[in-house]
């Protein structure tokens, strides 16, 4: 071990951690250390100078092991791995240490515990990469096909990429027919072309493609396996049908919330929701002439606090749509703010009030009141500009709500073993540098099923998710990390005990020389550390994540 | 007894799923946390070896917390179930130990719930705070 | 060859140890041929002052067994270690700590009270305690420091071999013997055991680990082909080092964990407490059947750490 030689490199990351931490003083204590020969910092290490600084480093250095004190190693481990890489040093004789996200972001009071906390974190680094030995990673093949859950127009779009760059797809879809939500609507915003010119055709080309199976009043039961070679059953009406596919799209959409009790929405006959308007406006514009439109109806408030996105925008083509059939008919919009982003949403919001579609702000602590015992005669609503309460005719009052998670997404979410959001609609694994993929590799998710989505937004993330889909299809192989189990056959007494505890099913009892052994399938194995814990002897080691690597940073904490 | 002046070591480890996840999104939401936690990242809390809870107290530190995914969502199946149990079990040797309950810790923490991490990590803080420094 | 110089001493020990040596039987006799026994309380005469004698490093082997739970096991050990070339843990409570270990779980009030003063045999009613200087009518009274925390003899001095069991058994004592004798040592710090668990030379069968409960051993009769932890009953076997021939198993108990922990472990408690809790087989949610598993292994320190818990990472309760 003495002849481990340490680099150390601290990020700045501009103000973020240096507006906190004192990067210097860091990187000054990170001198002082044993084994440790190099110690930078640098403005923004992920920068190309700072990774090519990293690289030059190790082989001027002749450094044997390099730790990144920044941000978090789960956006950028794989960017520094490879900054390592190129100098010939093995990438897992890497180790990042979080000074960022768990340190200057949330200590920003308190600068001195900070830079206390980040020598603590930087020591505990260095001694687990004292201990770190290089490892290869392990190339699984890839089930040469795709499962597209949900056949709507995000399903859709995602299942015809990908058919046609010569992929074979599964469309599975739980409704009888193909189109989800777009089967619902009438025109389209700011087109205002039918909805049914969009998924009509879509619903065409998918049909007759043929690369795509289409599974329709069928349900995913039960998913087994691991990542590239999932086994996916499938559940039409109670007959089941097991397949195989390497990759999968998750694009099952939402529902728009029915806001039953609210506004007499249930009670009175006269109450309806935005989409059940569209469906309205589907057979024709009706003639009432008092149409009363709130919006947010269940979003932004205590119990539901996102906005939905697009619902501002439908409530306005529908409110343009009646106004341009009738020029008559007196059209209201209540709104707690108005989410008309861009150009064309804006224009859009211009032709409305030149239509002389009515936009009355509320507020919160001032609902609207509904007038009428069967049916809504009246909308009483405070006018915040006008600073008083005016009473509106009501023929027709029509709630915008959010779209909503679908209840099965719990399902969904642990079939697949991807996290939901805090909204439980999917998580993606990161907001900006990978929008349409889960943290699991090789499942993707993309429409409302990840949050509230345009036409056009859901069909440009299908598109994203698909082409990331075909990445492990096109290569025929995922590498997955050196992070596994290994068992060492002088320790091991075949107790057993670790056999069961793989979730896997990576680990079996086998017979040599008349003894038993525990006996790992590497390729099957993901590393999670179960049987490492558990084994008695000591005979389970997980690379990358040893007894000894951790209990050297548990020691560390301490000095 | 006033234990003023006395900052808590506390030892979290954090799955690199859930956990960790939902220390970063405390991190990005710019959520202001007790500055007393150190992190150790594993990939699944189901690695944690009451060795290495053991060790953390041996060596001085004055609290261990777990964090892992709710049950159900663990990334790895049910890494999470066997964490339960072997904790479970080991806060009642613990306890035959003489060392307080709230020096150990297991909760859930899912990669959406930035802020239920940091008001973990505060509550464990305080508690600490309460109990004073591990005895050697 | 000059017969070696041989020492036999025991500290906070039961006396097995000794009786072990013993039961080498006709053995004895060459142990006899090859060794002059220079000290063992137990069976020869020589006095402390004797040993104080010896010039250093002039015991060859110095057999020690007991763990060190006073002030004159501490004397007798440094001293036997000045003298001696080759210190040996003899048996588990000089390896470990041992049963005597268990008292870790009190103190020396909390022993001195119920000893001398609670205990319902007792005939105490002036309350006197042992004192480590006290006047009696011959002059001054001085007794070993009674100390809170029993020790193993490597936590006292440095020690070369160890010879685990509780006792260890004949044939391993035979195996050091032969050692001795030939002079071919293993290396420095080595245990006379295997490096493998229990499980490695234990007869029974080994199906599935899985279990729904744990029965003490008295509450079933158990298959006597099949593993015993298998059938719920707690066998500390995967966690402890072989070599001892599974005697216990064979009589149809379940091992209770004496030779100790293996090579790679630190902590022989925390590791089987991390193997059980691991194969059973109850929902977490359940909070009635998280209850009942840690009520059915009865006493979860005393069973995991029975012969090791002065060299445990948490080597006492904290009082």
């Amino acid at each position: 071990m003495s002849d481990v030689r340490i680099g150390v490199f601290i990020c700045h990351c501009g103000k973020n951690i240096a507006g906190v931490i004192n990067v210097p003083e860091v990187t000054e204590y990170a001198k002082t250390l044993p084994n440790v020969v190099y110690a930078e910092h640098n403005l923004f290490t992920c920068s190309a100078d700072g990774l090519s600084s990293i690289t030059r480093k190790i082989g001027e250095y002749k450094l044997s092991r390099v730790i990144v004190a920044a941000c978090t190693p789960r956006t950028h481990e794989p960017l520094f791995r490879t900054a390592c890489e190129a100098a010939g040093l093995n990438k897992y004789l890497f180790e990042f240490v979080n000074i960022r996200d768990q340190c200057s972001w949330v200590h920003m009071q308190e600068p001195e515990k900070a830079t206390g906390k980040a020598k603590d974190l930087v020591r505990m680094g260095i001694a687990k990469a004292r201990l770190l030995e290089p490892l290869e990673d392990v190339e699984i093949g890839v089930t040469p096909a795709c499962l597209v859950i949900g056949g709507g127009v995000a399903g859709m779009s995602a299942a015809l990429n990908l058919a046609n760059q010569g992929f074979e797809i599964y469309l599975v879809e739980r409704d009888k027919e193909l189109g989800g939500l777009l089967l619902n609507l009438n025109r389209l915003f700011t087109s205002d072309s039918k909805a049914e010119e969009v998924i009509v055709p879509l619903t065409e080309k998918v049909k007759n493609h043929q690369n795509i199976k289409v599974h329709t009043s069928t349900e995913v039961k039960g998913v087994a396996g691991f990542i590239g070679n999932f086994d996916v059953t499938l559940d039409q009406k109670g007959e089941e049908k097991k397949i195989k596919v390497g990759t999968i799209i998750v694009a099952t959409g939402a529902e728009v919330l029915k806001p039953v009790d609210q506004y007499g929405y249930g009670d009175k006959s006269n109450v309806i929701t935005q989409l059940e308007l569209e469906e309205r406006l589907n057979n024709g514009v009706g003639d009432e002439q008092n149409i009363v439109m709130i919006n947010c109806v269940g979003a932004r408030i205590p119990e539901r606090q996102y906005c939905s996105r697009i619902c501002c925008m439908v409530a306005i083509k529908n409110a343009v749509l009646i106004k341009e059939n009738d020029p008559r008919a007196k059209v209201w919009v209540l709104h707690r703010d108005l989410m008309t982003y861009g150009t064309e949403f804006e224009k859009y919001y211009q032709k409305a009030m030149e239509k002389g579609v009515r936009f009355i702000r509320y507020s919160l602590d001032k609902l609207p009141e509904i007038v009428g015992n069967n049916k809504v005669k009246a909308v009483k609503v405070y006018h915040q500009l006008m600073g008083k309460e005016i009473v509106l005719p009501c023929d027709m009052l029509v709630l915008t709500t959010p779209l909503i998670p679908h209840e099965d997404n719990q399902d969904i979410s642990r079939m697949l073993r991807v996290s939901l959001g805090e909204h439980g609609f999917f998580l993606e694994a990161h907001l900006k540098l990978q929008p349409v993929e889960f943290a699991t590799d090789s499942i993707y998710v993309c429409g409302c099923a990840r949050w509230p989505a345009s036409v056009p937004e859901t069909i440009s993330q299908a598109y994203a998710a698909s082409a990331k889909a075909a990445i492990p299809l096109r290569r025929g192989y995922i590498r997955s990390e050196g992070i596994t189990a290994s068992v060492d056959e002088d320790k091991c007494s075949g107790c057993g005990i670790c056999v069961l505890l793989c979730p896997y099913n990576a680990i079996e009892s086998q017979s040599k020389d008349g003894k038993k052994l525990a006996h790992i399938t590497t390729a099957q194995c993901k590393g999670c550390g179960t049987c490492g814990a558990a084994c008695p002897s000591g005979a389970i080691s997980m690379n990358h994540f040893r007894d000894e690597e951790i209990l050297a940073q548990v020691e560390a904490l301490v000095i | 007894m006033k234990k003023s002046g006395f900052e808590p070591k506390i030892l979290a480890f954090c799955c690199n799923w859930c956990s960790y996840a939902g220390a970063d999104l405390a991190g990005t939401s710019r959520i202001q946390y007790a500055p007393n936690v150190r992190v150790i990242r594993v990939m699944c809390s189901g690695r944690i070896d009451p060795t290495f809870i053991l060790r953390a107290f041996q060596v001085g530190v004055d609290g261990v917390l777990i964090l892992g995914c709710h049950p159900g969502d663990c990334h790895y199946i049910d890494g999470n179930y066997k964490t339960a149990r072997r904790i479970h079990m080991l806060k009642k040797m613990l306890s035959q130990l003489g060392i307080e309950d709230d020096r150990l810790r297991l909760d859930w923490v899912s990669a959406a719930e930035g802020k239920r991490f940091a008001s973990i990590i505060n509550d464990m803080t305080e508690r600490i705070r309460a109990l004073g420094p591990f005895v050697r | 060859m000059a017969k070696l110089k041989l020492a036999c001493y025991w500290a906070a020990s039961c006396g097995g140890c000794d009786v072990a040596i013993l039961d080498l039987n006709e053995r004895i006799l060459q142990v006899a041929d090859l060794a002059d026994i220079v000290f063992w309380p137990i069976a020869v005469d020589f006095k402390h002052h004797d040993v104080e004698a010896m010039p250093d490093k002039s015991i060859d082997f110095c057999l020690f067994n007991g763990a060190v739970r006073n002030s004159e096991q501490e004397e007798i050990a440094r001293l036997l270690r000045d003298k001696s070339k080759i210190m040996v843990a003899f048996g588990s409570c000089a390896h470990l700590g041992g049963i005597p270990g268990l008292a870790n779980f009190g103190n020396r009030t909390q022993i001195f009270e119920r000893l001398y003063l609670e205990a319902q045999s007792n005939d105490n009613l002036d309350k006197t305690i042992p004192q480590t200087s006290s006047k009696v009518s011959e002059g001054e009274l001085e007794l070993p420091e009674f100390y809170d925390t029993v020790k193993a003899l490597n936590q006292v001095v440095e020690v070369d071999y160890y010879v685990p069991g509780c006792p260890p058994p004949v044939p391993i004592i035979s195996k050091v013997i032969d050692a001795i004798a030939s002079q071919k040592l293993p290396p420095k710090g080595s245990v006379f055991a295997s490096d493998k668990s229990l499980c490695d030379e234990c007869p029974r069968t080994k199906g599935e680990k899985r279990i729904k409960k744990l029965y003490r051993p008295h509450e079933i009769i158990p298959n006597p082909e099949q593993c015993l932890l298998e059938q719920g009953i707690l066998c500390m076997g995967p966690a402890t080092r072989g070599g001892c021939g599974a005697l216990c198993i064979k009589a149809n108990m379940p091992c209770r964990g004496c030779f100790g922990p293996l090579p790679s472990v630190s902590d022989q408690g925390a590791k089987m407490l991390s193997a059980l809790a691991s194969i059973y087989d109850i929902d977490i949610k359940d909070e009635v059947a998280m209850a009942q598993m840690v009520e059915e292994v009865v006493d979860i320190a005393g069973s995991f750490y029975r012969f090791c818990l002065p060299t445990a990472l948490i080597n006492r309760r904290r009082m």
